[in-house]
């Protein structure tokens, strides 16, 4: 079976060659049908995300892996030996273990990243849509979407976060269960501050408020955030005692020497909420908040270090996990190949002839038992005759067959083959 | 009949038990859905076999320690099923079902009561009183497990240590709003219990109240319950401390149930209540 797979990754093509690469959205249609015109190319898939930009084309011959890398490389504002060195190809089997393993986010630049599902998903109901995706890259993709579920479902790769950011969101969500509704104060305007803020945005929580040493950057920040004014959201710090006691999450990030939240205010801000907890993320080197504060009923303290090891145990787990979910892979490679081989001739008529046989067998095993006081000639006559009936019944379809092997084509001798094993209920060879 | 009933409770609970262990093991929703349907039906068979008893003996069965202990978990099981409707603290049930088990082989093994129940015990007002308190010595002892679990979880994130034990608890403000459910309800069901305790000794014993040492420890009970209410809402004592408060409440709560019912003497004694005497109409 011809299947290629033609692409480049994070690993191997820096970002200005990946976006270069990967078409517009609205040009993905127009780009699968120029890759199924090329010579040889049956049927594509393309996947382009920001980390990959990868081809998978059912092929009959091995020029059609040069045309399709022909194609990535060329009418690109870029030196087309540059993009051929990054590209990388798999055939058959190899190519059918890098998707599976693309899909399984074993691939990603985070491991057990979710997104990358979605992504293949997405290049697929595009390519099924323009029709360049049929039969055989059909079955492999959902077989892909499986494997996919499988490993997710059965190792914990996507289980822990291994950023510090996720690290936070998933610790606020084990102090407040849900990130709705709540408000977070970010003390000090510095840059990973605010990718942290960003972050808690997009997990629900509902706005955020900025303090800080000069009030004009507070403004400028907490309006960006909003998306709009920031003048009601935005503090000085010596409004922190204040402000503190109205926020659920805090971020310091401040350039101070000294300690800007204190086990006092901490204090005060939590009677303030009625014992409602409050969760500080200290990401300032020199710590902002006292860790005395820590010690407080409802107060939670993570200073930048201990959310680094945090990270660092979690991708730590995710290495055992991945060697997992490289064995499923595996697993699941070799069940697609033997469906793969099952497509062929010669297993086909090995099938149907075994069918007829078996058949033949028991319902002669049934007539002999009912018929008592045959001699043995008798016997044989009635063998000769069963096996001569299937004989004849089957010499058609096996001619058909046999011919379908010398000189159809791939696609029309599959297409073919499917049907013949659909007509005689054959089974799939590599079902599970 | 009622004892087919309870071994079929007790087999429904222990069943429960095996698939909220596996839960807690795999984290499979399946499981902890498997769980739950085995601990509803276990609390309907539950329910039935205590009808089938009162309507056998003509009392609600709660004369002697065996079926104290049998309302008890009953009365566990339904405030803990009933609150996690709203609460979905699906841990719980891997602490119910194993506890619900015990207490009720525990039952199985005590003494059935030797006479049968007083006259006086047959009343409604009996019935009502028993039930009230019983449930909300359920209730309150699931705001004790939540104050565990609290407790367990915030020690957890204080240590930084977040492994598979911190994965496997809920939040601190899903088991907050689950104490806060129980306890609230738990408070006024055993206010009720006390006032309708206190009517029938009034109609049929002739005081309200008798210093019972029952009735002394039921009110020192009532009294740390109301302190634990005011301070959670007036001084915001939700994390460690209302835990351990918490702790120490269910603690003389247990003593109360248990511990007054062996060791003092008096009319709610376990071996003298089936004897209840009084000025009969």
């Amino acid at each position: 079976m011809n299947l290629v797979l033609i692409g480049l990754n994070h690993k191997t093509a820096p970002v200005e060659v990946r976006e270069c690469l990967a078409p517009k959205p609205e040009a993905l249609e127009e780009s699968l049908l120029e890759l199924t015109e090329l010579p040889g190319v049956r049927e594509a898939v393309m996947v382009a995300t920001c980390n990959r930009v990868e081809v998978l084309a059912v092929a009959d011959h091995d020029q059609a892996a040069q045309a399709i890398a022909a194609w990535l490389a060329g009418n690109k504002p870029l030196e087309p030996e540059a993009v051929r060195r990054a590209l990388y190809s798999h055939r058959g089997e190899e190519a059918v273990r890098h998707l599976f393993r693309v899909a399984a986010s074993l691939d990603s630049l985070v491991v057990g990243e979710p997104q990358i599902l979605g992504q293949i998903k997405e290049a697929y109901r595009a390519a099924a849509e323009a029709g360049a995706s049929r039969t055989v890259l059909n079955r492999l993709m959902h077989k892909t979407f499986q494997v996919a579920k499988r490993v997710r479902s059965e190792t914990n790769i996507g289980g822990a976060a291994v950023s510090v950011s996720y690290a936070a969101v998933e610790l606020a969500k084990k102090i407040f269960d849900d990130l709705h509704g709540l408000s977070a104060l970010l003390v000090g305007a510095g840059e990973m501050a605010e990718l942290a803020a960003e972050h808690l945005l997009a997990n629900g929580v509902e706005r955020v408020l900025v303090a800080n040493r000069t009030l004009e950057r507070a403004v400028e920040l907490a309006g960006r955030l909003a998306r709009g004014e920031g003048v009601g959201l935005a503090f000085g710090l010596g409004d922190l005692p204040e402000v503190l006691g109205r926020v659920d999450i805090v971020i310091t990030s401040t350039g101070a020497e000294h300690m800007v939240i204190t086990q006092d205010m901490a204090k005060k801000a939590v009677r303030s909420r009625r014992g409602k907890p409050v969760f500080f993320i200290d990401i300032a080197v020199p710590r902002d908040i006292e860790p005395r504060v820590g010690e407080l009923d409802g107060c939670f303290v993570y200073d930048i270090d201990d959310l680094t090891q945090v990270v660092e145990a979690n991708r730590e787990s995710r290495r055992g996990e991945a060697a997992r979910a490289e064995r499923i892979v595996a697993e699941e490679v070799v069940k697609f190949n033997r469906w793969l081989g099952s497509l062929d001739v010669v297993p086909t008529i090995a099938d149907l002839t075994k069918k007829a046989e078996d058949i033949r067998a028991a319902e002669l095993a049934r007539t002999l038992h009912d018929l008592n006081g045959l001699n043995p000639e008798q016997k044989e006559a009635l063998d000769n005759l069963t096996r001569a009936m299937i004989k004849k019944i089957l010499h058609d379809p096996i001619m058909f067959l046999k011919d379908q092997h010398f000189h159809a084509s791939d696609r029309a001798r599959r297409e073919q083959l499917a049907l013949v094993r659909r007509l005689f209920h054959l089974g799939e060879n590599g079902e599970d | 009949m009622s004892s087919a009933l309870h071994c079929a409770t007790l087999a429904a609970y222990i069943l429960a038990t095996g698939l909220y262990l596996a839960f807690v093991v795999w984290q499979r929703r399946s499981l902890h859905l498997a769980g739950r349907v085995a601990l509803w039906a276990g609390f309907g068979l539950h329910t039935l076999a205590i009808c089938s008893a009162w309507l056998e003996s003509g009392a609600l069965p709660a004369t002697n320690l065996r079926q104290s202990l049998d309302i008890f978990s009953w009365g566990l099981m339904g405030a803990s099923l009933v609150i996690n409707l709203r609460r979905d603290v699906m841990i719980l049930g891997a602490l119910t079902a194993p506890l619900c088990s015990l207490l009720l082989l525990a039952a199985s093994v005590l003494p059935m009561p030797d006479a049968p129940p007083s006259k006086l015990l047959s009343s409604l007002w009996v019935a009502v009183h028993v039930i009230t308190v019983l449930a909300a010595y359920g209730l309150l002892a699931v705001t004790f497990l939540g104050g565990v679990l609290y407790l367990a979880q915030d020690s957890l994130i204080r240590a930084k240590n977040l492994g598979a034990a911190f994965r496997r608890l809920p939040s601190l403000t899903r088991l907050d709003a689950l104490n806060h459910s129980a306890l609230v309800a738990g408070f006024i069901l055993l206010t009720v219990g006390l006032i309708t305790g206190a009517i029938y000794a009034q109609i049929k014993l002739g005081s309200y109240w008798r210093w019972d040492p029952k009735e002394v420890w039921a009110l020192i009970t009532w009294l740390l319950y109301a302190a634990l209410i005011h301070t959670r809402l007036v001084q915001g004592w939700r994390g460690r401390r209302g835990a351990w408060l918490g702790a120490l409440a269910f603690g003389v709560l247990l003593f109360t149930f248990l511990g007054v019912g062996l060791l003092f003497p008096g009319y709610h004694a376990f071996d003298s209540l089936p004897k209840l005497e009084g000025n009969l109409p």
